[in-house]
């Protein structure tokens, strides 16, 4: 039987110390398990690249946290009952056991780009962007198309591009990786049904904001990398 | 509702990191650590020691793959289990539907974190790796250690700028010689299904499945009667 226990406070108090230099005397202990970044590529409406950008994304938030525990810990609490992880019920507010209408349920989860035009502080427990940049040709918008995702050997690749026929610069002030998770299951006889839960999964400014004149266009990519 | 024509030279400036294992400069926006506390008898600690835990294995990046992935390219992902078995994973919210089992009122086969699971031999290639390369069983008999129950959280803690969880699990040698733990990985017992799954004999149950693994950089020797505990720690910083 999985069971929690108290962890001792002698113990924690090492668990949480900060890595001091003897701790990992190699190179490899320094290594990043999962680093980031972000990349934005502007141009204008003839096609010419008048920006590139590049910088680390420092931001994953306690969702993402919450995500990563479903290939750890699994999704039952423990062997013998049939209730989720005290992580997905809290932190991801998922239900402790899907009410379905026969057969059985699972969960898998997407990620998108949002873009946005405020700022804001980071906090662990962020959920939205300050003022995030529909999509559409309107006033204030920019034109999302599909997003791509790459993923080889060691990087997953989210990849976004944006046009600007607003007809005024827009500018991007914030960005934002958010994740949706689906419960999977049939609701009726011939209905299944995917109950999305959204997230933030991540989010960063950019150092100075970036400007995409009308007519122009722009790619931005979060890319997430393994060390393995 | 997508709007406008779609622009698809930028595709072309898509960038690929050429080695980023190499740049350890990075913030550090998610750390795993792995400390253990070695006790003699007593209870009284007698060795502590931390590092960082460096190892998503292939089958932890699988199930961390977002469905866009898997509908843009059309691939599955092979997951491969402790016994060297392959099982094929394909989430979809289409169809039949297809993901990790949830828990819900109809069928019920069980995915849930096993163990930490601690060896004493090591590989390579932890990204492949499907196992330890020489698991330490559970018993009091020569070249074994007493497994305690494992302990999970229930929550994410948050402290400061740093959001967190830790798993942790407790062996004591009563093999009557010293054994030496040179590397630890953490298993879960995966079932991956399509939600019209009726039995269990309609889902795929992959079994135990290595999802994260770790050399030591210093193996740890425990003597006969110590015990030691093993906390891995999984936090993001703001």
């Amino acid at each position: 039987m999985l069971v929690s226990e108290k962890i001792p406070k002698e113990d924690l108090d090492y668990i949480l110390e900060p890595f001091k230099e003897e701790d990992n005397k190699k190179e490899e202990d320094n290594k990043q398990i999962i680093s980031e970044k972000i990349i934005a590529i502007v141009r204008d409406a003839k096609g010419k690249i008048i920006d590139k950008r590049e910088q680390k994304m420092k931001s994953l938030t306690q969702y993402y946290l919450a995500l990563m525990s479903i290939p750890i810990l699994g999704t039952y609490s423990y062997g013998s009952t049939n209730t989720a992880t005290g992580i997905l019920t809290n932190v991801l507010g998922l239900p402790s056991n899907q009410s379905i209408y026969n057969d059985s349920a699972v969960i898998n989860f997407d990620t998108s780009i949002q873009l946005g035009s405020g700022t804001q502080s980071f906090s662990l427990t962020l959920k939205n962007l300050n003022a995030p940049i529909s999509n559409g040709s309107g006033t204030g918008q920019l034109v999302y198309y599909s997003q791509g995702i790459q993923y080889s050997g060691n990087f997953i690749s989210q990849l976004l591009t944006v046009s600007n026929i607003s007809g005024n610069t827009i500018t991007v002030s914030e960005i934002g990786l958010l994740g949706t998770i689906y419960i999977v299951y049939w609701s009726s006889s011939s209905t299944l049904t995917a109950t999305p839960y959204n997230y933030l999964f991540s989010y960063d400014t950019f150092s100075s904001p970036i400007s995409i004149p009308n007519g122009g266009s722009a790619t931005f990519q979060i890319i997430i990398t393994f060390s393995g | 509702m997508m709007v406008g024509s779609k622009v698809d030279y930028d595709i072309n400036d898509l960038y690929i990191p050429k080695d980023n294992k190499g740049d350890i400069n990075y913030q550090k926006s998610f750390i795993a650590s792995l400390t253990i506390i070695v006790k003699d008898k007593d209870g009284k600690v007698i060795k502590k020691y931390k590092q960082k835990s460096h190892s998503p294995t292939s089958n932890f990046i699988g199930l961390m793959l977002p469905l866009t992935w898997y509908h843009e390219t059309g691939n599955s992902w092979t997951i491969t289990n402790t016994s060297n078995s392959t099982s094929s994973y394909t989430p979809t919210i289409t169809g039949n539907g297809g993901g990790v089992i949830y828990p819900n009122s109809g069928y019920n086969n069980n995915d849930y974190i096993v163990n930490i699971l601690v060896g004493s031999g090591s590989q390579s290639n932890s990204y492949n790796a499907h196992n330890l390369n020489a698991p330490i069983s559970n018993g009091s008999g020569t070249g074994q250690l007493l497994y305690s129950t494992l302990s999970t959280p229930t929550n994410i803690t948050i402290n400061g700028n740093q959001a967190y969880f830790i798993i942790s699990q407790t062996y004591t040698n009563q093999s009557g010689s010293t054994i030496t733990i040179s590397e630890v990985g953490i298993i879960l017992n995966l079932i991956t299904e399509a939600a019209s799954s009726y039995s269990p004999s309609t889902s795929t149950v992959v079994g135990n499945t290595l999802v994260w693994y770790d050399v030591l950089s210093s193996p740890i020797s425990v003597a006969n009667g110590q015990s030691i505990t093993i906390y891995y720690t999984f936090s993001v910083n703001a």
